[in-house]
Formats: structure tokens, sequence, C-alpha cells
């Protein structure tokens, strides 16, 4: 996100040295702490700050679906944090940058104006027929009828006809009655651990629902759109009512399988079963669901889609990948007569066809409903092969449409039609496709052996994070964002977890359990069936659930997390999509990438973007030039020793040394320093010895940075030797390091925090070489390695910035050795970045090395 | 598990704040709640909470305006807002009048609680 220009900061440190008039280091540590205190907090918004924008470029990117509250909540929380910087540079720079007021209020009046144009189109319309629903109104219909409506319309698929009673009816209805109001004097005072209670005030709410009267306008506009469906040859029209509920989530995420559908409604019955399906967002898991995660119940919506029934001669369900094996190069077909939900609700004995993926669709393997039905002769299967191929490339083509596979309900109707009922996600499709493009599994290199296999595969996917047993409905209100959810038997209860959950393991269970369907849905990695999961696995332990391959491995492995390619993105050209993109016009850009312009500077910052940059530049700065205006001497900074003085330069912000250090002395011991962030970036550096030739001690290792520095004919860019020291800005949980390292510039800053708000690291990175060429490849090779540690990286010509934020000290830890690694070992990498082979080799031996920084468990302690 | 956080929830959407209440306490934080400012003013007064989370939109009185309240008598005590209506205005507004932070709802427990022990871990250091 940044690209800091080094060199401004050697400028200010050299500037450093120039004044005497001295204060006493009490006094200065004092000083220094309070200063301290500003720029923590400083480091934190700004930490917010950039994760917030990274959030909204990675929804812009694919993906999710996401609505205007998203795009609210974000600008608003986004511009809270940057104010924050500002207020804390201020006090840190006692008001000197009084100017960032001004262009803050206009980029804020800006972003304002751009959220106020709310989307128009077909806000305000109580019922939508189904040929003018598409993927991009979900804010409207509801991510069931707007799939659908792409199905229709932007595939071209056939579907039922029909229309939608959109989250406006769903507001009509419920403000014609003022049921809001009652609905809410019920809910309060309910104890959601009161099961009794629960399911009594969700019943009565329910039935308050579906006995208040439609208004009338909507009651007419309904049954007029439902009579446009008449045609004259049938008897009388059936319609199937579903639910497709908005607003739960800000990714849009249905809570599946909650909610209900009703089949075969006469006209006569239309308004009263819409009225309980929208009673069902009362339904008692609903709401608990709701409560735990603070969504107001009335900021869900409930869309309702009212589609033609089909006269259905066969139905079932199809999935364009077997939801057991992502790597099948067929889909999976299941049909019986009749109508689809006989399929889905287990209730018919169904036939099971596999077919190719690839023209002409051939069934490669079929299974007869005999093994339930008792007794049954062979039959004719109900599906041909012609209509087996034709559902089979429709599979196909809604995978690729949607970018996932598809979990599809179709009909073949009595003349031989096909119809597509709901088509949805069936797992995390892209680990999938990485895993079927990179043969993984089939060799499985460089995987450590698993803690636990078998089982099967529910939900497909990858996740990683510790390990919570969940036994009981305590458990249940305990368990930590990010886990892994271990339990003895998948019930249905759990699946308020689910969007809490990084994956999950059960004893028991299949992969048609509803926990199984939500957890698809959700995208959740998903195990079943897996013996002795309670009773091996160690709650709290960290470990990584390959579902995809039924494997649970002990510790986070990269190498499978890794692959995750993103999704396409749906909501491109929607009115809610051009508004984010127009919010984030006054967002993102970055226009002050170089501090030693004269151009960096209050006036000049134009978005949020620039004023986050320009804070975080001048707070680093002001921690310096603090010593500049307060007498710092230059016993502030403190040489480095280990077993001989280094050239590295040590400035103590805050209980970064130990307390028995003399602070008079103009050295620092390593064993002085108790700098977490610091002592894991040393450990990176000196953990393996320079292999260029010839290979040196740790004393050698400093003499060839003395040596580099030392003489400028190496480096034009060094301008003396005092600029060329390299420092490490200290606390005890914080570390700055900006390196000249001969060609290039480095800098790491790391917080590791108390709270995972606060944890970040931070790196830029720009080559000095000689040939441009060379330069980039090494650029392009830090990034690949970073990326694969999980490091959201940028890259601007020869100028690279990698971050992450918001995770565990023991996990950022890791990190920091790797970048300490990679200061050092990537100095001598430009000079072989002309050979393609000599490129692989060092890749190879880097990966190997940074390997075993993952696996040694010896980290700094770190502050409780 | 004693954290030393008196948190004051004063928001009058009750189911949400009952629940996020009793969540709090199962956490080991110690933790009350009031439906209006007045009741919020009531408890504040007696110096139990150190910490207190502020619905904006109240029906006895307007958030900001009991904000600016609190942090005239009560200059360190931090307040955190927290709404369901995002709006950057009041977002601004909040901080100029003393806010630690603006959080919107949804908000998942353990980030609140981070906003919360950090906010408070600051107020400790500026009576210091």
């Amino acid at each position: 996100m940044q690209d800091h220009s080094m060199s401004s900061l050697f400028d200010r440190l050299t500037s450093l040295f120039r004044s005497k008039p001295r204060l006493k280091p009490a006094e200065l540590q004092a000083a220094f702490r309070s200063h301290y205190k500003e720029f923590r907090s400083l480091l934190t918004a700004n930490n917010n700050a950039l994760e917030l924008m990274a959030e909204m470029e990675q929804v812009l990117s694919g993906g999710h679906s996401f609505g205007m509250a998203f795009i609210r909540g974000n600008c608003t929380a986004l511009s809270v944090n940057v104010y924050k910087m500002i207020q804390h540079l201020n006090r840190l720079a006692d008001g000197r940058y009084a100017e960032l007021g001004q262009p803050f209020r206009d980029v804020t009046r800006q972003l304002e104006q751009v959220i106020a144009n709310r989307p128009v189109t077909t806000e305000g319309i109580a019922i939508l027929p189904m040929a003018e629903v598409d993927a991009r109104m979900v804010d409207q219909v509801g991510e069931k009828m707007a799939n659908l409506g792409e199905v229709r319309n932007r595939l071209g698929l056939r579907t039922p006809d029909g229309f939608v009673m959109t989250a406006v009816a769903a507001q009509n209805f419920m403000e014609a009655n003022d049921l809001q109001v009652e609905i809410i004097r019920r809910l309060k005072g309910l104890d959601l651990d009161n099961l009794e209670d629960l399911y009594t005030v969700s019943a009565g709410i329910q039935a308050l629902i579906a006995n208040a009267p439609l208004p009338k306008e909507l009651e007419g506009a309904i049954l007029a759109h439902h009579q446009q469906l008449v045609t004259d040859t049938e008897s009388e029209l059936l319609v199937a009512l579903r639910s497709s509920a908005i607003g739960e989530d800000s990714s849009n995420v249905s809570f599946a399988g909650q909610y209900r559908t009703q089949l075969n409604v006469s006209r006569e019955f239309v308004c009263q079963a819409y009225k309980e399906i929208v009673a069902g967002k009362y339904k008692s898991q609903a709401i608990v669901y709701r409560q735990q995660r603070g969504f107001r119940h009335q900021d869900v919506h409930m869309c309702v889609g009212c589609l033609r029934m089909v006269d259905a001669a066969v139905s079932g369900v199809l999935y364009s990948r077997a939801p057991d094996d992502p790597r099948s190069r067929f889909v999976m077909i299941q049909a019986a007569p009749g109508l689809a939900s006989h399929v889905v609700d287990g209730s018919a004995a169904t036939e099971q066809f596999m077919v190719s993926r690839t023209a002409p669709y051939g069934i490669l393997d079929f299974q007869s409903g005999a093994g339930q039905a008792d007794g049954a002769v062979d039959s004719v299967p109900t599906l041909t092969s012609v209509q087996a191929a034709e559902l089979a490339e429709v599979g196909v083509r809604l995978e690729e449409h949607f970018g996932t596979p598809q979990d599809v309900e179709w009909s073949i109707d009595q003349a031989g039609l096909l119809y597509i009922l709901q088509s949805r996600p069936l797992g995390r499709p892209a680990v999938v496709e990485s895993l079927l493009s990179g043969g993984h599994g089939s060799k499985e290199d460089g995987l450590p052996p698993p803690l636990l296999a078998g089982g099967v595969c529910a939900s497909r996917g990858v996740g990683c994070g510790p390990v919570f047993t969940v036994r009981s409905s305590l458990d249940l209100l305990r368990f930590p964002k990010g886990a892994v959810l271990v339990v003895e038997t998948p019930y249905p209860d759990w699946a308020s977890l689910l969007d809490r959950a990084s994956a999950v393991i059960s004893e028991t269970g299949q992969m048609a359990a509803h926990l199984a369907t939500v957890a698809r849905e959700f995208g959740i990695p998903a195990i079943f069936g897996m013996n002795q999961a309670l009773t091996s696995l160690d709650n709290h332990s960290l470990v990584t659930v390959d579902a995809t391959a039924g494997r649970v491995y002990g510790g986070r492995v990269e190498s499978l997390l890794a692959l995750a390619p993103p999704r396409p993105n749906l909501m491109v050209g929607s009115p809610v999509y051009k508004i984010l993109v127009a919010a984030m016009e006054h967002i993102t850009p970055l226009n002050l990438t170089d501090p030693a312009s004269p151009f960096f500077r209050p006036d000049s910052c134009q978005t949020l973007h620039d004023l986050t940059r320009f804070c975080h530049e001048k707070a680093v700065v002001e921690m310096f030039k603090f010593g500049e205006r307060y007498g710092f001497d230059d016993k502030a900074a403190k040489q480095l020793v280990v077993d001989a003085p280094s050239q590295w330069w040590v400035i103590d912000l805050d209980n970064g040394f130990r307390s028995d250090f003399d602070p008079e002395s103009r050295y620092v011991d390593l064993g002085h320093i108790v700098s977490v962030p610091m002592l894991a970036i040393w450990q990176g550096m000196t953990a393996f010895p320079w292999a260029g030739p010839p290979p040196v001690s740790l004393r050698g290792f400093g003499s060839i940075i003395f040596q580099s520095t030392r003489n400028p004919g190496l480096d034009p860019g060094v301008r003396s030797a005092m600029a060329a020291k390299n420092y490490f800005l200290i606390s005890k949980n914080f570390c700055n390091l900006s390196v000249r390292l001969g060609y290039h510039f480095a800098l790491v800053e790391a917080n590791l925090g108390e709270f995972l708000t606060e944890n970040y690291v931070n790196f830029q990175f720009k080559g000095g070489a000689a040939d441009e060429n060379r330069r980039l490849l090494r650029i392009r090779l830090i990034c690949d390695i970073l990326t694969e540690f999980g490091f959201r990286v940028e890259q601007k010509a020869d100028a690279m910035t990698a971050r992450i934020e918001k995770k565990p000290g023991s996990f950022l830890l890791e990190r920091l050795k790797i970048l300490g690694y990679l200061i050092i070992h990537t100095r001598q990498i430009d000079m072989i970045m002309g050979d393609e082979g000599m490129i692989a080799q060092y890749r190879q031996k880097i990966m190997t090395d940074l390997q075993t920084f993952l696996e040694k468990p010896e980290t700094p302690e770190m502050e409780e | 598990m004693n954290t030393g956080l008196n948190i004051l929830l004063i928001d009058d959407e009750f189911d949400f704040v009952e629940t996020t209440c009793k969540r709090l306490i199962r956490r080991g934080y110690s933790a009350r709640t009031a439906l209006t400012c007045a009741e919020g003013l009531t408890i504040i007064e007696s110096g139990w909470p150190n910490i207190v989370v502020l619905d904006v939109m109240l029906p006895d009185r307007d958030g900001m305006d009991f904000l600016r309240e609190i942090k005239g008598k009560w200059p360190s005590l931090p307040v955190i807002l927290l709404t369901g209506h995002a709006s950057m205005q009041a977002g601004l507004h909040g901080l100029d009048c003393g806010a630690s932070d603006y959080c919107l709802k949804p908000i998942d427990l353990e980030t609140l609680v981070e906003k919360m022990a950090i906010a408070h871990r600051e107020s400790c250091q500026q009576g210091a």
C-alpha cells in the first residue's frame, strides 16, 4: 500500500546528530514515553485504515456480493480511523499539522456526496418479474432469486416464469401493520439459552406475522402478477414460493436452509403462503444467529420468489463436481420421478449418474435406486442419455459462469423441457481449481505427515485455525472467530457457528447432513465421519484442515492455504458497484509516494490513502525529530554489540532495553535487547550464514556490511558513512528497522501488541542494482515468496510493499524472521538474476531455509 | 479472570444489549446495562464504570449531547460510540466530542472487547 522512500528517513537521521543541547536520560525517557503512546495509537489507526482499504479493494476484485451497508460502513470506519491518525499526529507534533484538517474535510465531503447517491433503478419497487432480475439486484431480491435471475437472463437457461416480492414488499407489509414494534417488544428480555422460551416466542411472532393482513395495494399487485402467469391451457396454476433473505451479512451469505419453501400453492393461498415465508425470518435459529452477531432484525429483509410449478416428469439435484471429490472429471446427477424436493429431502429412491464434463457428455457410471428401494427390479433409467448430456452441459456452464462448482436443483417437464430451479455454490471452488491445475494430491510433495486422515469431505477447501471443541450451547457462545469447529455429531444447531469457523470436523455424519449443506454454502471446509477427532486433536492447538483430501495437519500449512485464486465478480456494472468504484477514487489512489519530494505536504493529499501515508511518514519522522527538538544526544543511538561492535544502531523508544541497561553506555549488547519484534528480525538475519563466497561467520557478516558501507564506490547512493547507518527504532513490542545494504533499501516495521487490532508487519523494499531487468526479477522473486507466506504484496516498478495485519504474535514473529532472512540473503541474488536455472536454485534454497522458521518452536516470549 | 474492566453498555436495543452484557460477563468482564441516558448517568455518577459503550440514538436524549456531558464531567472516562447507522459526519463529530472510537453494528464481540481494552489502556496512561 505504501511506498516509503527510505532516503528521507536517512536524511532525517543524519540531522539528528547535529544539535547538541541535552536532556537527562530519565527526562528524555518520560517524554519519549508520552510521545510513544500517541505514536502507538496512530499506528493502530493506520493498521485499521489500511485493512479497511484492502477489504474494499478485495470486494471490488471479485467473489462477494455487497450492498450499500458495506460501502457506507467501511467509508465511515475508514474516515474515523484517518481522522484519529490526524489527531494523534498533531498531538505528537504539538499541533504542527493542523493544515491536514482542510484536505481531510475536502476528501470526506466528496466521499459523502458519492455515498449519498443512492442507487436508483429498482429501489421502491415491490414486485419484480423474473425477466428483469439478475445478480446485480441482490439488494432488492436476495441472493437466491438474484442468482436464479442471472441463470435466466444472463445465461439464457430456462427457469420457471414468475416474479419476486422484493424487500420493499416485505417492508410495506410489516409497516402497514406496525408489526416491528410488537416484535421487538416480544423479543425483549428473551433468554437465548432458554430453548423453551425461545421456541414459544418464535412461534408467537411467526403467528403474528402470518395472521396480519396484507396491504390491499400489495395484495392486488401480487395477484395481478400471478394472473399474468396463467395460460389458457392449464386447468389450475400452481406456484412455488421460495424465500430469499437479504441483509444478514455484509457479504450476503444467506443462512442456508433455515427458511421455508412452499410448493404447489394455488391462487387462493398465494398471499397466505407469502406471509408465512416472511414470518420464517423469525424461526428460532435465525433469531439466535442474528442476535449473536448484532444484526438488527428490522435490517434483514425476506424477499420471496413466486415461481410457476414445473409439471415435472423427472427431477433432481446436479453437482457440477462430485461433492466429495473436487477433482472429479464428471458431473454428478441424482434423479427421481416427480418433484425435485423428493430428491432433496431424501424421500425418493434416487438414481445416480456420473456424466463426463466434456462433450459428448457420456454417462460414465450409473447406480439405480435399488440399493434403497427394496427388491426393485432392474428398470429403465429415469434419464435418457440425451437428457443426462444436456444436464451435464448445463452444469458445466453454470460452474463456469459463477466461477465455482454448483449445486443445482432441476426439473424436466412432461414435454421434456429442462428447468433450472436453483443454482448455488457447492463448496470453496478456488481451492478446487488450484488443486486440479496444480496436480496437488497426486504428488503431495512437501506436506508434513497428517495428524488424522479419513472421513468424508462434506465441504471442500482448506482452512486453518485453533481447534475448538463444542459439546454444549455454552461452548457455542464461547466459540472464537477463526477456530476449527470440532464436534461429535453435526447437529443443525451448530450452523450458527459456521460463519465464524475456519473449518469443521465431525466424528460422525454424512455429506447430506444439514450442517454440511450450510458449510458448503458458507464455503467452510468440512470433514465428517472422521474417527477420533475429539480425542486426537488438542483443544486450542493450531491445525490445517484439508477437507478436500480428508486430512488434518498440525500447524499452519501455507502451501495448502495459498491455493485460492479470486472468483469472478457478478456485481460489475450494478449501481452499488458503481458507487463503490466512485468512492474508491477518493480512497485508494496514492499520490504522495516520495517523502523527499517538495510536494509531500498536507495540501497535496487528495485521498484517504494519501492522508494515511502522510500521517504515518510524519509520525515516524516525529519520533526521530523529537530528539532534535529536546536535545536528543547521539548517545540515544546505541551501537549494537554482538561479540564485537556491529554496524547496527538501536534507539530505544520505550522498554526496548533490559532495565539493568546503563543508559550512559554507547553500546548495547544483544542480550540487553528485549524488543520482541527486533529479536525475531535479528534471528532471521543471522540464522543462516551469508551463503555467497566466502562463507562468513556472524562477525564476518558484520564486516561485510561494514566494508560495503565504507566503500562508497560500491554504492553511488551512499552519501556519507552516517547516512549508511542501519537503525533499529524499538520498544518492547515495536520495531522499525531501516536498512541500506549496499544496493537496496529495506524497511521493516512491526508491532506485536496485546491485541490483534494493533498487530502488523510492514515491509518495504526498493532495489538499487545496476540493471533494471535484474532488479525487477529480484523484486518479483521477493513478491512471490512473501505472497506464499501470506503477505499482501504490492509492486510498483522496482519498489514493493508487503503487509500483514491483525494476526497473532506467533504468526507475525515467523514472518519477521522471514523478512530478516530476506533482507540479508537477497543481497547476493540480484547478481545471478539473469540465469533462470540459478533463480530456481536460489528460490529453492530460500524456501527451504525459510521453512525452518515455521517449524522451529523457539520464538521469543510474547508480553502477556 | 479479573480483567479490570467495568463496562457500561448504554443502548435501547434491549435484546442486543442484554446478550452482549451476558457474553461479556461470561468472559470475565464486569458489565452493566442501561436503556436510557438517564439510567446510564446514574451508574456513571456512582463511579462504577471505567469504560462506556454508548449508542448514538437513544430514546430520552441525543447520544452526542450525552457524550459531551460525560466527557465534560469525567474527561478521563473513555466512551466508545456504537451505532447501527453508519454516518461519517456523526463518526467524526463523535471523535471531536471526545469519543475514543466510533464503531458500527454488527460488531464481533472480540473486536469490541479489543477496542474497549485499548481505549481503557489509553485512558490509564493519560492519567499516569
